[in-house]
């Protein structure tokens, strides 16, 4: 029987899961779904723009969106990040609590910090290593984090640490040595 | 306020004895890593014809043809390439992408001088291609991609990101 702890054993059945990629690049696109077909995932929807994914996402069968950023846009005006701020806050959204990953070239600090402000779970910046996704994926699916519903934000806790010193009411202050 | 992580998902799909670990072993990793390479050659067509695209739009640009629709695509177009280059071991045309897109993000309407630069950054991605320039690149490219940067870091222009 091995000693490793209980959390390294744990494996992830692909198959059980829903997805839907949102890619408006068809190689792309095309490149995410086969390595999902090769980890045995059976069931991936694909868009390439707004109306689409927000389309599939209603219908309620999507456990985890991988979406970029930039979308064709030109109807719409709308990009990958209005998918996500619907899902987390839409009345119809059916899912609030679905992890996001967003692969993206807009992989510069700023435009993290704009994806982890509107809910994203994870992010993935293009161009991208398999090792790199996956890792990512793995966490969004068998790491869920808490939520947190303050006023102007909805979506995983942004603070990934944690940590012994700060203990305030706010997270913000040290506390007191004693 | 703090709710506690959803476990729908996790209790559907993670168990102890089917499917992959968080941590891949290697043999498993190069088996999914074989999807990206026989991708390569797709990558590489697709590429080429999205620096054709370039092309084009940068005439557009220059004849004053709906330059600011041209100006879209190349923006579009560049930050494409930026996303693909490095997943086929061509980082210098995602360091070249990159430069031409943060250049163009600046920028609605290009002066001749800018003008100039986002040709050179497109010529710059070509031979890359052409040349079939992998990895890293020698000194010359690495030295010219040190050069437009400094230009684009002079000339660049005001137009707000977001």
């Amino acid at each position: 029987m091995s000693n490793a702890p209980m959390a390294d054993l744990e494996r992830i059945d692909f198959s059980k899961i829903s997805f839907l990629v949102v890619e408006p690049n068809r190689l792309m696109g095309q490149m995410v779904r086969d390595v999902l077909l090769m980890l045995d995932a059976q069931y991936i929807d694909r868009a390439r723009d707004y109306q689409s994914a927000i389309q599939l996402l209603k219908v309620g069968r999507i456990d985890v969106m991988i979406t970029e950023w930039a979308l064709s846009h030109e109807v719409t005006g709308k990009n990958g990040m209005d998918i996500v701020h619907w899902v987390r806050n839409d009345p119809a959204s059916p899912n609030p609590f679905m992890p996001i990953v967003m692969m993206t070239a807009n992989s510069e600090e700023e435009y993290v910090c704009r994806a982890r402000d509107a809910g994203v779970s994870e992010f993935v910046a293009k161009p991208y290593t398999v090792q790199g996704f996956y890792t990512r994926l793995a966490a969004a699916i068998a790491r869920p984090r808490r939520f947190v519903r303050v006023e102007d934000y909805f979506g995983p806790d942004r603070r990934r640490r944690s940590s012994d010193t700060y203990d305030g009411p706010e997270r913000r202050i040290p506390a007191e040595p004693n | 306020m703090f709710l506690p992580p959803a476990q729908d998902l996790r209790l559907k799909a993670v168990n102890l004895k089917k499917g992959y670990p968080l941590k891949l072993e290697p043999a498993e990793l190069r088996r999914l890593e074989s999807v990206i390479e026989r991708a390569a050659d797709a990558l590489h067509k697709e590429t080429a014809e999205k620096l054709r695209l370039l092309r084009a739009a940068l005439n557009d640009v220059a004849k004053g043809d709906r330059a600011d629709q041209a100006m879209r695509a190349i923006r579009s177009l560049s930050l494409d390439i930026k996303g693909m280059g490095g997943m086929f071991k061509y980082p210098l045309l995602t360091a070249f992408a990159k430069s031409l897109n943060d250049f163009t993000n600046s920028i609605d309407y290009p002066t001749p001088v800018q003008l100039d630069i986002i040709a050179a950054q497109i010529d710059a991605l070509y031979v890359v291609l052409a040349k079939h320039l992998q990895g890293s690149g020698g000194r010359t490219e690495r030295a010219l991609l040190d050069a437009l940067r400094q230009a684009t870091a002079r000339h660049k222009g005001s137009r707000a990101r977001f």
